[in-house]
């Protein structure tokens, strides 16, 4: 007797689609319905204000504009380098804390918490405390840059082109650097001890050891913390936003700053999605540089490719 | 309640009003809405807030409640509202507008003409109803209105050395500014950076658009032809972008000023470190309290300068409210709103300087801070009725204001701080407006 077959939900090599079915749908309407409704309206002359401008189709003639928008590629350029500055700086200022506090045997949790303290402030906290800290008029540092006698004038810090996007890089700093601190000391902690030992036996000394065996050991976890910060930077806004808005005349104007002028102010939204395509280009070209990186550093590891 | 019904009443009421020779809140019957919910989004900050510690009264009255769905300030409420639109979520009854935002939402705020009677309109001042009027429809009531004076240190002006030292550079008597040529001269004299400025102002967004717009036309220029062509780049347009220049150069003004914003500005000249101050009167009653300010019991204040043109700056608009198109009961949003905007509201707003928008509150609040001994309002009033009447005038009441704003800004920016010359930057400026006016079907 034939035994009758399962309906076909209930075969077995339908099951790990089932059972994924919920997260695919999720994803399916939360990410990706949303990325080709905006991908189709940056062809469009899509403005907020005029829902029925969704329908009025333009072909490239966004994508035209932006390429010949010297401020857009100017924005472009900036925050490659803001990002390359900013996620450098991070990069080394978090492996000397995480090396210091590695270091540490008593008292470490208690610095580690204290550690994560910037990361729990809202963005914008961040940049109001900053703004406030580089005022040229009232703020702290160019008050106490007088009274030290380092200083007769007030620096405008938020002004000047140099000044500014170091203002801004630093609060960028202050607030993620930890970010890094954090997950090279999770590396730290899960090295393992033999190799350094056998290297002290062996003769190195104390700069050798972290050259040729701390470092490379913790490569793939700076490559992970780059990656996640440079997704991160690339959409910074929020600090830029509050501490200069992205001027004075665009000195410090990022990408995110430029595309949410355009977007809302502007209510150009077809625009402003045209310009975020082009700028997800960058993401994706740092993100899979940093893979590439990652990839060669676990694989000069003899970790698995 | 009909609107029918809420006309005859608030007519009735007018009319019992005339005869009895004031019309006050308790006169009016803003019906009666048991159980509605009323969701609005208000424009929220330390100013506006007050005003809205009434709104428990008019739940009492009415029977309604008030669902307060935003309070922001108003840039980003501007978003959120653009956001509704775009999600047609426009689900609620009342929004804060203001003249210079309202011409952008095109049709989702309904007519208030023939919704709130005749006789209350009567009641508002004729320029600030026009003001709030787009395509010819009333799609906004007037909570109250704002302009520029300029308040002064008044010691600076009274002291003997600096009246001798200023005639002998400038050859003319130290008085305040009659002129932006004279307001140019005294803050260049005043400033000693970095301890003292002889003035700010505000140096991004649609602040220094407004505040470059109001020089441009003091000067005798235009933003836009008659066919909607950018003619600000003209002489009156570099005049006006040299005098901001001018005084960044001098250091007469802050360095980081062109990251300052209103609040930075009133701050400025309450902490005593500046000389001249160009605001609204929303800050009067600030300064002169010594709690919040060391200029306190020293402040003068003078009607805005002149321009080349002869004429005064008189940027101004008003803030408001607005009922949406789909407000599921208009007649309890047109109660709330004119609830809001009556006289003894209106008398609370001007306590604290905010100017009304109803002919009569002028008068009586100025009767108020006569008996209460406080002179300075009294002149404040005086002083910013006469520019009300006299200077007033809106941006263009279009819908590509802002985003034409958002072209000008940052190349005055770029101006004064030497990036490109004025008239660089104003000729690329107006080509950038041409284009915003050319897609918005302008030109």
């Amino acid at each position: 007797m034939q035994t009758k077959r399962p309906p076909f939900w209930q075969r077995e090599k339908y099951t790990p689609y089932l059972l994924l079915l919920p997260a695919i749908l999720t994803i399916l309407f939360v990410v990706l319905l949303p990325l080709i409704f905006s991908f189709y309206t940056s062809f469009t002359g899509y403005r907020l204000i005029r829902p029925e401008s969704l329908w009025q189709w333009v072909g490239l003639r966004n994508y035209e504009r932006i390429f010949g928008d010297d401020d857009f590629w100017a924005a472009f350029v900036r925050t490659i380098v803001f990002l390359t500055i900013a996620l450098n700086l991070e990069f080394l200022l978090g492996l000397g804390i995480a090396l210091l506090i590695n270091k540490i045997t008593w008292g470490q949790r208690t610095l580690r918490t204290i550690m994560m303290f910037p990361m729990m402030f809202s963005p914008i906290l961040v940049g109001y405390q900053f703004k406030f800290v580089f005022n040229d008029n009232i703020g702290i540092l160019n008050n106490a840059l007088e009274s030290l006698g380092l200083s007769d004038g007030a620096i405008p810090w938020l002004v000047d082109t140099y000044l500014a996007n170091f203002a801004i890089i630093f609060a960028e700093v202050w607030m993620s650097t930890s970010v890094f601190a954090i997950l090279l000391l999770a590396g730290l902690f899960a090295m393992p001890r033999d190799p350094i030992e056998a290297a002290k036996v062996d003769g190195c000394n104390a700069w050798q050891v972290f050259r040729h065996i701390t470092l490379p050991f913790l490569m793939p976890f700076v490559f992970i913390a780059m990656t996640i910060r440079s997704l991160d930077v690339a959409r910074a806004y929020d600090i830029v936003d509050v501490m200069t808005g992205g001027g004075p005349a665009g000195r410090t104007e990022l990408l995110w700053t430029l595309i949410a002028r355009t977007g809302y102010d502007n209510a150009r939204m077809g625009q402003a999605n045209a310009m975020g395509y082009i700028s997800i280009i960058l993401s994706i070209a740092f993100t899979y540089y940093f893979f590439t990186k990652l990839i060669a550093s676990r694989r000069y590891m003899g970790g698995a490719d | 309640m009909t609107t029918r019904t809420l006309k005859t009443l608030l007519a009735a009421t007018a009319l019992t009003g005339i005869a009895a020779g004031a019309v006050s809140a308790e006169d009016v019957d803003y019906g009666n809405f048991d159980g509605y919910t009323l969701r609005v989004k208000l424009i929220g900050g330390a100013q506006y807030e007050p005003l809205y510690a009434r709104i428990s009264e008019w739940e009492e009255m009415t029977g309604a409640t008030v669902d307060v769905l935003s309070r922001k300030n108003h840039f980003e409420l501007d978003r959120e509202i653009k956001q509704d639109i775009a999600a047609g979520t426009l689900d609620w009854c009342v929004g804060s507008n203001h003249t210079s935002f309202a011409p952008q939402y095109g049709t989702i705020y309904t007519d208030l003409n023939g919704l709130i009677g005749e006789a209350t309109l009567a009641e508002f001042q004729e320029l600030a109803l026009q003001n709030s009027t787009v395509d010819g429809r009333l799609v906004q009531l007037p909570r109250h209105s704002d302009i520029s004076n300029l308040f002064y240190k008044k010691s600076l002006y009274a002291d003997e050395d600096n009246k001798a030292a200023f005639k002998a550079e400038y050859g003319y008597d130290l008085a305040p500014p009659e002129t932006f040529d004279q307001f140019k001269d005294q803050a260049i004299f005043f400033a000693d950076a970095p301890s003292f400025y002889g003035t700010q102002y505000v140096g991004k967004d649609e602040a220094i658009t407004g505040r470059f717009y109001e020089m441009l036309v003091a000067n005798g220029g235009q933003l836009f032809d008659e066919n909607w062509e950018p003619t600000f780049n003209s002489e009156a347009g570099v005049e006006a972008v040299q005098w901001f220049k001018d005084l960044y150069d001098a250091q007469a003004v802050p360095a980081g000023v062109l990251n300052y914003l209103w609040d930075d500005t009133g701050l400025g000249f309450a902490s005593g470190t500046v000389a001249m101050n160009l605001d609204w009167a929303g800050w009067a009653s600030f300064f002169n309290d010594p709690a919040n300010s060391k200029v306190a019991g020293d402040i003068g204040l003078v009607r805005a300068p002149k321009g080349s043109g002869g004429l005064r700056s008189g940027w101004s608009g008003s803030h408001s409210f607005s009922i949406t198109e789909g407000c599921d009961n208009k007649d309890a949003a047109a109660s709330f709103v004119t609830f809001l905007t009556n006289h003894d509201s209106q008398m609370i707003e001007a306590t604290a300087g905010l100017l009304p928008t109803r002919a009569k509150v002028w008068d009586d609040a100025k009767a108020k801070f006569a008996a209460d001994g406080n002179d300075f309002l009294v002149e404040v009033f005086d002083t910013y009725a006469q520019s009300m009447a006299e200077d007033a005038f809106t941006p263009p009441l279009i819908a590509p204001w802002i985003e034409v704003s958002n072209e000008i800004w940052p190349r005055l920016q770029s101006a004064i701080l030497g990036e490109m010359t004025a008239q660089e930057a104003l000729d690329e400026a107006a080509d950038a407006a041409r284009i915003v006016m050319e897609d918005a079907g302008y030109l």
